[in-house]
């Protein structure tokens, strides 16, 4: 029973790679935007990221 | 476990004496093959060979003290012969001044013999004499039977505390005889005697449900306690096939990564160098030229590298489909920083950094790159790069981990039942210690369970 288990379970494992290779999943997560307008190619600087102004600073050791 | 030689055949016979201390009715199931009997209404242990049934001794016991799990007379068919329940005793070790019973069941069928069951906190064994010695090792620590290696699991003398029924042999209340057993589950090998005469008997582990089943016993067996000497491990025959489909899963994961690297594209789609003042205030996002994402849906990297050299760089990515609208936003931060002091030299960070931006559609894109930096940083120059289907190592290594940590727990969960077993012994686990013996001891069981 074990045995079938693991194989199955293996499988499932195999399955999962191979359909997030193909898929270009990836551990990076990202912040989805929708109905950006197009706008923001002639006026980058009305885009408001989320992200903007997160600053990493670590200033080293 | 005192026997006789092999019975000889003939049809089931039952016949009824008295007993000669109290006059109740006795009945003799083995008939010409018993050697004591016990009367159970006065437990007076009878000489079955003498036509008068002398006496030979008489204790105190109440029958309802210690009822057989299994009624004398019940018949079960063991090993496709039937047998029949006439003998049962009870008998006791002394280990560190705690008192240890077992039962044991004396079966008898007239052509095939006399055979055992004995039970223990819910554990049964099927008992059979051993019809050649077996090879003791120097030491008595192992012996050898049929190519079968079997190790010294305890040594104790046993007290017969309660009889009832049939003997095929002269069985004392009280009688004292030493014993050792060696196991190689499910089997065990018993070594019995007073010194003079030692009679070997093999057992093999039952589930109560089987005995259950053979004798058609009302009810359930007592549910087992603990884990017993031979007790199979339910784990250990399945260590060596799970580790066996790991390696094979491995390799198919090997073979997997191989292809992928082979079939993905890996293709760069852009790549353009900025510069980055930072002192020279004002708006610094800006958009890039319009790349075309082709192919199917699949993940788009997208790397950094800059000249920072005790600084950092911060850039804002929005990577946006010009057709539909789609925007994944990402930030990433370039930091390098180094220098030494009284621990020697060190440094954190580096020059590039690399996100992969997950399931991305074909299309249009363009990317929007906002920057930011030490505003007294000055000019800071980067290169940022983009491609498509870009294989990702981190699944393959993930991969690995589900193969290889269910396999891990699944022999760590048989590491510990062999623990529990040995920890029961007289003798501690024939394995040092170490973790290599350890797994040795277990690829040994399973080893041997695959021999059945």
């Amino acid at each position: 029973m074990t045995r079938i288990f693991f194989f199955v379970y293996g499988l499932i494992v195999l399955a999962v790679v191979s359909f997030a290779e193909y898929r270009g999943w990836s551990l990076n997560r990202v912040n989805e935007v929708i109905n950006v307008p197009r706008s923001v190619r002639d006026n980058p600087g009305s885009y408001r990221s989320v992200y903007s102004s997160y600053h990493h600073y670590t200033g080293g050791k | 476990m005192s026997t006789p030689g092999p019975t000889p055949p003939g049809p089931p016979q039952v016949r009824s004496l008295n007993c000669p201390g109290c006059g109740a009715s006795l009945t003799v199931r083995s008939f010409g093959n018993a050697v004591t009997i016990i009367c159970e209404s006065c437990h007076s242990v009878l000489d079955a060979q003498d036509p008068k049934l002398k006496i030979l001794q008489q204790f105190h016991a109440a029958t309802s003290e210690d009822p057989p799990l299994i009624p004398l007379g019940s018949r079960g068919t063991i090993r496709g012969a039937l047998y029949e329940v006439i003998g049962f005793q009870r008998r006791t070790i002394q280990v560190e001044g705690i008192s240890y019973s077992w039962h044991e069941y004396v079966l008898f069928n007239p052509t095939k013999g006399f055979r055992y069951l004995t039970e223990y906190d819910g554990h049964w064994n099927d008992i059979s004499v051993l019809r050649a010695l077996p090879d003791v090792s120097a030491g008595e620590t192992a012996l050898t039977y049929l190519g079968e290696t079997y190790r010294r699991f305890q040594t104790a003398d046993a007290a017969t505390a309660f009889v009832l029924g049939e003997f095929p042999w002269q069985v004392r209340v009280g009688e004292v005889v030493s014993f050792s057993d060696y196991i190689s589950p499910p089997r065990v090998i018993s070594s019995e005697g007073t010194g003079k005469e030692i009679s070997w008997s093999i057992g093999e582990y039952l589930a109560g449900r089987d005995v259950w089943k053979a004798f058609k016993l009302p009810g359930e067996p007592p549910t087992p306690i603990g884990i017993f000497e031979n007790q199979p491990s339910p784990l250990s025959a399945s260590v060596k096939s799970v580790w066996s489909l790991a390696g094979l899963f491995f390799v198919l994961l090997l073979s997997l990564a191989v292809g992928v690297y082979w079939l993905e594209s890996d293709e760069q789609i852009f790549e353009q160098t900025f510069e980055f003042n930072t002192s020279a205030g004002g708006e610094a996002s800006f958009v890039t030229e319009m790349f075309q994402l082709k192919g199917r849906t699949s993940d788009v990297e997208v790397t950094t590298s800059a000249a920072v050299d005790n600084d950092w760089l911060y850039v804002n990515y929005a990577l946006i489909n010009q057709d539909t609208g789609h925007a994944y936003d990402f930030g990433r931060e370039i930091s390098y920083y180094h220098g030494s002091d009284s621990d020697g030299s060190w440094s954190e960070g580096g020059t590039t950094n690399t996100v992969t931006v997950p399931s991305i559609p074909p299309g249009n894109y363009y990317l929007r790159v906002e920057p930011e930096s030490d505003p007294n940083r000055g000019l800071i120059r980067y290169v940022v790069t983009v491609k498509r289907d870009v294989p990702q190592a981190s699944f393959f290594g993930l991969a690995i981990l589900a193969l290889f940590i269910p396999a891990g727990l699944i022999t760590w969960r048989s590491m510990t039942f062999e623990h529990l077993r040995w920890a029961e012994s007289d003798y501690g686990s024939p394995a040092d210690g170490s973790l290599v013996s350890t797994v040795g001891t277990i690829v040994d069981s399973f080893t041997s369970g695959e021999d059945e």
